[in-house]
């Protein structure tokens, strides 16, 4: 009996005044409590009389150390953190800063190399590890006197009507069954001003507050596509440091989007992976699988070649673009980076964006403060800014990008090219979208051997060297929970899994879960033989199955804080 | 009359709790700092030679709060008789351990008395007339100071640790003792004590285990769980198992091998219906001899056996049990 999370009711629970909480210590959570910081600095030097205070502001961050959920290519456009911090580049863990770039079209055995179009043109830009790169910049938050609860989720959200007052964050002691082990702690209820969801792409509490206030009603569903990446060391002169490789087309074939990324960092160290867009249409299909295809390419097989895979991770993007972007601002509530969408689909970057949008958030929540007053009318100013700003501007451009990819790539280059003439604009001004999950393909609709994607269906085999079955690449993860608490992955029905989704889609959890979660187990007593299981210690928080799940009636929440994946050097 | 801190020792069975020195040294810090009497107390059926005890402490006086009924300890009989002594003793603050026993009956004490506790703290300041004690949020992360704004008598109880009990200061002499009786009405104990037990959690500790029978998907139902136990049974072996068969309960969590489970290193490892993925060898590659047993010929677990079974588990275990009984009889 499957037993899911969801916080303890009938409890008191331990309540805490604070002025702003912010959901997430990523990029742009960190960005924001450091530009929130700079502010109050400012303000308590110029006005002694009227201080404000930091005492009060807190970051949830559910990874137990700083940095330990991030996970992305990773290049870095300074834009933001120039901004931000002038002068970062003297200290920040910048790997190595972006030389060479290429972009190629492969087919089975060769490639062909595609002039860079401009928006792939790097130079300037730097190779970074998020990980670390959020390490820094959180221990930059943490001098200011700002608190980071690492190792606390947050897990629901409270609301006084249409007013959000607060953060409950995670219980913590709760065994599999749901009852109250001997350490049960009730989790927190932060009652705050301001709330800031910065939860990275598809947050759960950003997921909660879109559909209470039917935030997405008047946007495009938002896309996204799952990110899986190797970390690599090659033996040297493989690849140069600040080296930048993009490649469209094979494995993948002209149905799927998707592409991968090649970046040389220092000391051989090779950051590879593949971004699978969570809209195509064979159930079958395995993103981890896709990437190990890919690796088995001669070219990317050579640049490997007696190298050693050192870590592994997923994490999933959003890249719906500028008319997928929810509302980002109401009644003691903002939402920032890739909960809100902001993901430059066309440059593969969000890390600015993220940051940006952090400082925007912390000086609407500054000005707020000020004014003791956070309310929709004065919060909505983020909502302002973020539209006036090089945000906007830069996914205005390619607001069309992704829609236009939504029937193959052929149709995409062609859509690309003509709104890379026409400002964004293609042939009009907003392309509808439609959600990925609509896409997926029932088994009976598609060819048995898996037609022109039979390389991609069906789990990954691996030969330990150079490619890995899923167990393997997911043990480099370094992912780890309490075994001893309720399945966070929560499926409201788990009959659809074992009565229809079994037959008519073929149970694709078991192939989109980058991480081995979801498996169907044989079971006599169900219609069709078997039933669903979970492996919630497994999960590596990437959210592809609340993204991709065709019946969408999983929702990830997060499990106890402190366990997750181990993104050390990612 | 003067301010005064009661600290109210923790009995058992008829000995003290050792943490109790904690509670006095912290009573002495306050008293300090205050200049509060200090006084303490012990709760329970013939507890003088207890209050003997604690009178060589610094107190000003110890209070042997007694009554039959106190013998075994509940709850509620233990709220009675502090409540009623509490009344008339008039205390200004009750300190307590924060021990299992005292969180089993001080909310209900404070509640009978309309009071509140500050539960659990680690430390405490008196500043400007103003006592405030120390407590941790948020898993250690932050400290929160918390005062109280109700009547007298205050509850807090102290961590475990946030204090040192080898610091509780000696009288110049032996504190006074009085003994003080309390009535409590039969009505009152609604708790019937069982025997006390300690739960009984035999942890397995596998790493020292010589001989490990384990067993992983391929043993395919509960019941088979029999076979591999019968060859364990034979070979003096314990029982071990990979994670999906700890994740159905077909086997306790503590008999878990690999990464989320004990990382073992016995003479021999025998791995029934195993495929050996990288989380499981982790736990076991250590293993003086390996041996597989697997229907995949594929299956990873035979990279690092030294024997590889190519097979059934269901064909080949039983005649290894009789096998092994055979040899062991022989021997």
């Amino acid at each position: 009996m499957l037993i899911f999370r969801k916080p303890i009711e009938g409890i008191e629970r331990p309540q805490m005044p604070a002025d702003v909480v912010i959901v997430g210590g990523g990029p742009a959570g960190m960005a924001c409590a450091l530009r929130l910081s700079q502010l109050i600095d400012q303000h308590n030097s110029a006005h002694p009389d009227s201080q404000l205070s930091k005492e009060n502001i807190y970051v949830l961050e559910k990874a137990r150390e700083i940095g330990q959920h991030c996970l992305s290519g990773a290049l870095l456009d300074p834009r933001a953190m120039r901004e931000l911090l002038p002068g970062f580049e003297n200290e920040a863990p910048l790997d190595a800063e972006v030389t060479k770039e290429a972009v190629y079209f492969l087919t089975e055995k060769s490639k062909f190399k595609l002039p860079t179009p401009p928006f792939l043109r790097d130079h300037g830009n730097y190779v970074i590890s998020l990980n670390r790169f959020v390490k820094w910049l959180g221990g930059k938050v943490e001098e200011t006197g700002i608190t980071i609860f690492t190792g606390f989720a947050g897990s629901e959200l409270l609301f006084d009507g249409d007013r959000v007052t607060g953060v409950r964050t995670d219980d913590k002691g709760v065994d599999k069954e749901g009852h109250q082990k001997s350490n049960f702690e009730p989790g927190y209820d932060l009652r705050a001003k301001v709330v800031i969801l910065a939860e990275g792409p598809r947050g759960s509490l950003t997921k909660q507050l879109v559909s209470k206030f039917d935030l997405a009603k008047n946007v495009n569903p938002q896309t996204y596509g799952v990110g899986v990446k190797e970390l690599w060391e090659v033996p040297a002169e493989r690849i140069a440091a600040g080296e930048v490789i993009y490649t469209m087309g094979w494995p993948l074939t002209t149905h799927e989007y998707g592409g991968a990324w090649i970046y040389g960092s220092k000391d051989n160290i090779v950051s590879l992976g593949f971004v699978t867009g969570l809209d195509y249409a064979d159930p079958r299909l395995d993103p981890q699988r896709v990437l190990q295809e890919f690796k088995r390419h001669p070219f990317v097989a050579k640049l490997l070649d007696g190298g050693k895979m050192i870590r592994y991770g997923a994490k999933s993007m959003p890249y719906g673009g500028w008319w997928a972007v929810p509302p980002v601002a109401g009644n003691g509530w903002m939402i920032l980076g890739d909960s809100a969408g902001f993901v430059n689909s066309a440059r593969l970057k969000g890390i600015h964006l993220a940051i940006k949008s952090g400082m925007l958030a912390a000086e609407t929540a500054f000005e707020a403060l000020k004014k003791d007053d956070s309310s929709a009318a004065v919060l909505g100013e983020y909502q302002k800014k973020v539209e006036s700003s090089w945000i906007k501007d830069e996914l205005w451009k390619v607001r069309n990008m992704h829609q236009g990819f939504e029937h193959g790539l052929y149709a995409g280059i062609f859509h690309t090219a003509l709104q890379f003439v026409t400002g964004g604009r293609g042939v009009r001004n907003r392309y509808p979208g439609k959600a990925g999950y609509e896409h997926m393909r029932k088994l009976a609709d598609l060819p048995v051997d898996g037609g022109a994607e039979a390389n991609l269906i069906g789990p990954a085999k691996g030969d330990g060297k150079l490619t890995f079955d899923k167990l393997t690449d997911l043990y480099h993860s370094g992912t780890k929970h309490e075994e001893d608490q309720p399945s966070h992955l929560v499926i409201h029905d788990t009959n659809i899994c074992n009565t229809r989704c079994v037959k008519e889609f073929g149970s694709p959890c078991q192939n989109f879960c980058p991480a081995n979660v979801y498996e169907m187990v044989d079971d006599a007593s169900q219609p069709n033989g078997k039933r669903i299981s979970l492996n919630p210690s497994n999960c590596v928080h990437c959210k592809t199955c609340d993204i991709a799940d065709p019946y969408q009636i999983i929702t990830w929440v997060p499990p106890e804080g402190g366990g997750g994946p181990n993104y050390d050097g990612m | 009359m003067s301010d005064s801190i009661l600290v109210v020792v923790e009995q058992r069975e008829g000995k003290l709790n050792r943490v109790s020195w904690e509670t006095i040294a912290a009573g002495q810090a306050i008293a300090a700092a205050t200049g509060w009497d200090l006084e303490a107390a012990v709760v329970g059926a013939s507890s003088a030679g207890i209050a003997a005890e604690v009178a060589a402490k610094k107190v000003a006086k110890v209070y042997a709060v007694d009554s039959p009924k106190l013998e075994p300890y509940t709850p509620d009989a233990f709220a009675a008789a502090l409540k009623q002594f509490l009344t008339s003793n008039q205390p200004k603050l009750v300190l307590m351990p924060h021990t299992y026993q005292v969180r089993d009956f001080v909310p209900k004490l404070a509640t009978a008395m309309g009071r509140t506790v500050i539960s659990d703290c680690i430390g405490f300041k008196y500043e400007s007339g103003k006592l405030v004690f120390t407590r941790q949020m948020f898993q250690g992360k932050l400290a929160a100071d918390v005062s109280f704004t109700s009547d007298a008598p205050w509850f807090a109880t102290f961590q475990n640790g946030a204090f040192r009990g080898d610091k509780a200061e000696a009288g110049a002499s032996a504190a006074l003792v009085e003994t003080v009786n309390v009535e409590i009405a039969d009505n009152v104990i609604r708790n019937k004590p069982q025997e006390v037990f300690k739960e009984a959690k035999q942890a397995v500790d596998l790493t020292q285990a010589e001989v490990i029978v384990a067993v992983g998907r391929g043993i395919k139902e509960q019941k088979n769980i029999e076979i591999a136990q019968q060859l364990a049974d034979a070979l003096g072996a314990d029982l071990a198992a990979s994670r999906p068969i700890c994740d159905s309960g077909w086997l306790p969590m503590d008999r878990q091998i690999g990464s989320s489970g004990q990382t073992v290193a016995p003479k021999l490892y025998l791995a029934l219906g195993i495929s050996g993925a990288i989380q499981h060898i982790v736990g076991m590659k250590g293993s003086r001899a390996i041996i597989a047993v697997n229907k995949d010929s594929e299956a990873p677990i035979f990279e690092i056996a030294d024997y590889a079974i190519v097979g059934n588990l269901f064909d080949i275990v039983p005649p290894l049990i009789e096998e092994v009984k055979k040899a062991k009889a022989g021997s």
